[in-house]
């Protein structure tokens, strides 16, 4: 299976050299995601899931040490890559979209001359052709007269605008893996589910691949074909949508879809479920289960070595057979 | 008995220019609201980005004068109100309790400067109340000599939560109180916010973007769409089975966490209009599936539809 997969990342730590030491802030990730397919990695803030992204596409800041197994894309070794062959693949054959459209895109360019950018950069073709190209994806999401707005700046357009804008310009090289780092948070839900289903479209239409990193386990459970919970830097579980939706493994996932309510589903006047505490620090790395302070279920064994157990396409880390619903 | 809120028929402009040269304009971020709030419920207030719901909290907090109408907190208008005795009926809990606090002051000298401020007590007294105050939103008696950055955003909200209660308000106006943190941490939070409600028999004017938290904490709902209310009712009956297509397509567009349910709702035709260029009639009409000719002349009234609810459509239900 992970061999013909489009990324695969096994074993992968990021560490940052904090003032106390090493801050572990992704250990032990091992994710694949093939052509066309969806991945979510869903988890709260601070558990590891941009960084995990970023350490994909080399784009970690420069203090932070990368190691891993293996970290390949279309079979070719990313550990190895050199500077210039990281660029030559970014925005190219693999694209990333970021949170916050108001922060990155560059205030003193135009929509146009953004655009264009990548097109001219990866050598695709001329400034008529790289124009021609920015006015058909502007098109292609949503944006109307088109033409037009080439000549806009970022400030011009509404935050539905500009993540727009974003797409379009990770979309320019007709990429085959496309990173999306919470790319419908700062927008309302309407705008939301525009961008969702214009993710989805697009992905069909292009055979990308999308790797979607989000807190959000409405949008997973509506987009994902496979969805990664991480926890303290860790997966801690994994596996198609459909599996870890209806037969959660984890005491953490089952705690955090309790943690949401769902309109009339959820019952009124009764305190929703809560994860007690809060996230260990992961200064100095952390032995055993992380989650076992916060667990209603952890014993003895969880300071030791987590297995991590596998129902076919459903992997999970946990010493419980089976967790009490 | 008086209502702890009322809102009745309130407008507010403001004079904008959008460039050096081009003349003011009038933009119109609520347009006669309405809405009563009995004491001892919450009445949630949900809308998109610039709908002004806001706005609204502003001039219920007394921090934006009404252009026109008035509001009523305990039956007194807020205009009326000294600063000292609004401060004492009504309270505000931000969005963001990383920017809210003074990262300079411990959390015993930001939960007991609103006593200072008012001389309630002796310092004895006051320190007393600040701990029995700590205990009551959760927060340990450690996180006292503690600064904002020493805490996760969880606890700094409890923060804020325990310094708009330490006067012992009546209403508590929340703006988005748990947008900015994780799922788990907003849970613990929405708990903490009906158990203080029920324990102090406190009524709340929630506003929020998300509306399976309105659902979960709101007795009533309003929702707003550029600056009018299109619909008020039950928040059971209105977050369930909405009668305006606005409310109908703002919940068709939340993600639920069960798969199978494919990609949330169709998305509305256009974009959220111009505030500076309402549309005319029916504000929503141009981006809405059941409009008819009346719609893009003739603004809907709100009217009673359903148990208990009021909706502002020619087509509703």
């Amino acid at each position: 299976m992970a061999g013909d997969a489009l990324l695969d990342i096994r074993h992968l730590a990021v560490r940052i050299p904090v003032a106390d030491g090493p801050l572990h802030a992704v250990r032990d990730v091992s994710l694949n995601i093939h052509r066309g397919e969806t991945l979510c990695v869903v988890g709260e803030s601070g558990c590891g899931k941009s960084l995990t992204s970023l350490a994909t596409m080399g784009l970690l800041p420069p203090t932070a040490v990368r190691t891993a197994e293996r970290l390949a894309f279309e079979g070719e070794d990313l550990l190895r890559a050199k500077p210039a062959r990281m660029r030559a693949l970014r925005g190219d054959r693999m694209a990333m979209i970021f949170q916050e459209p108001m922060t990155s895109l560059n205030p003193a360019w135009t929509i146009g001359e953004q655009l264009m950018e990548p097109f001219l950069y990866h050598g695709k073709g001329n400034r008529r052709a790289a124009e021609a190209r920015a006015v058909e994806l502007l098109e292609r999401v949503g944006i109307a007269a088109a033409g037009s707005r080439l000549a806009q700046y970022p400030h011009e357009l509404s935050g539905g605008l500009r993540q727009r804008v974003m797409i379009a310009m990770a979309l320019m090289c007709g990429p085959d893996l496309l990173l999306a780092d919470e790319p419908t948070t700062a927008l309302d839900v309407t705008i939301q589910a525009e961008i969702l289903r214009l993710l989805a479209d697009l992905q069909r239409e292009f055979g990308m691949a999308l790797l979607l990193v989000t807190h959000d386990l409405g949008i997973v459970a509506s987009v994902a074909d496979r969805v990664a919970v991480m926890y303290a830097g860790e997966v801690v579980e994994e596996g198609t949508t459909e599996a870890v939706f209806a037969a959660p493994r984890h005491p953490y996932t089952r705690g955090l879809l309790s943690c949401i309510p769902i309109p009339g589903e959820t019952p009124r006047g009764q305190p929703l479920g809560t994860i007690p505490g809060t996230v260990p620090s992961l200064v100095g790395g952390i032995e055993g289960c992380a989650f076992r302070d916060r667990c209603a279920f952890a014993r003895e064994d969880c300071a030791r070595t987590v297995p991590v157990k596998d129902d076919g396409p459903h992997r999970w880390r946990c010493v419980l057979e089976d967790v009490p619903a | 008995m008086t209502p702890i809120l009322e809102i009745r028929g309130v407008t507010k402009r403001y004079s904008v220019r959008r460039g050096m040269f081009e003349p003011k304009r009038s933009l119109m971020a609520v347009a006669g609201v309405s809405a009563t709030l009995p004491r001892g419920e919450v009445l949630g207030l949900v809308g998109e980005s610039g709908c002004g719901k806001s706005t609204l909290a502003k001039m219920v907090l007394g921090l934006e004068t009404p252009t026109e109408g008035e509001i009523l907190v305990d039956g007194r208008p807020v205009a009326s109100l000294g600063r000292l005795e609004r401060a004492r009926l009504v309270q505000p809990v931000f969005q963001d309790p990383y920017s809210s606090l003074n990262p300079r002051r411990t959390v015993a000298a930001i939960v007991g400067q609103p006593l200072d401020v008012h001389g309630e007590g002796t310092a004895p007294e006051r320190r007393t109340r600040v701990a029995e105050m700590l205990a009551l939103v959760g927060l340990a008696e450690r996180h006292a000599a503690a600064y904002p950055n020493q805490l996760s955003g969880g606890q700094r909200q409890r923060v804020a939560i325990a310094r708009a209660l330490i006067l012992r308000p009546s209403l508590v106006v929340c703006d988005e109180p748990t947008s900015a943190l994780d799922v788990s941490v907003q849970a613990q939070i929405l708990n903490l916010l009906a158990e203080l409600q029920a324990k102090l028999g406190l009524s709340y004017l929630f506003i929020s973007h998300n509306l399976a938290v309105v659902y979960l904490i709101a007795t009533r709902v309003a929702v707003m769409y550029l600056g009018r209310l299109v619909e008020v009712g039950q928040a059971e009956t209105v977050l369930t089975a909405p009668d305006h297509p606005y409310t109908q397509a703002l919940l068709s567009a939340v993600p639920t966490p069960k798969p199978g349910r494919g990609l949330p709702g169709a998305p509305l035709k256009g974009s959220f209009p111009n505030p500076l260029d309402p549309p005319p009639g029916c504000p929503f009409h141009p981006r809405c599936p059941v409009a008819q000719d009346v719609c893009a002349t003739t603004p809907p009234a709100l009217e009673s539809k359903q148990a208990g609810s009021t909706v502002a459509c020619h087509f509703a239900g």
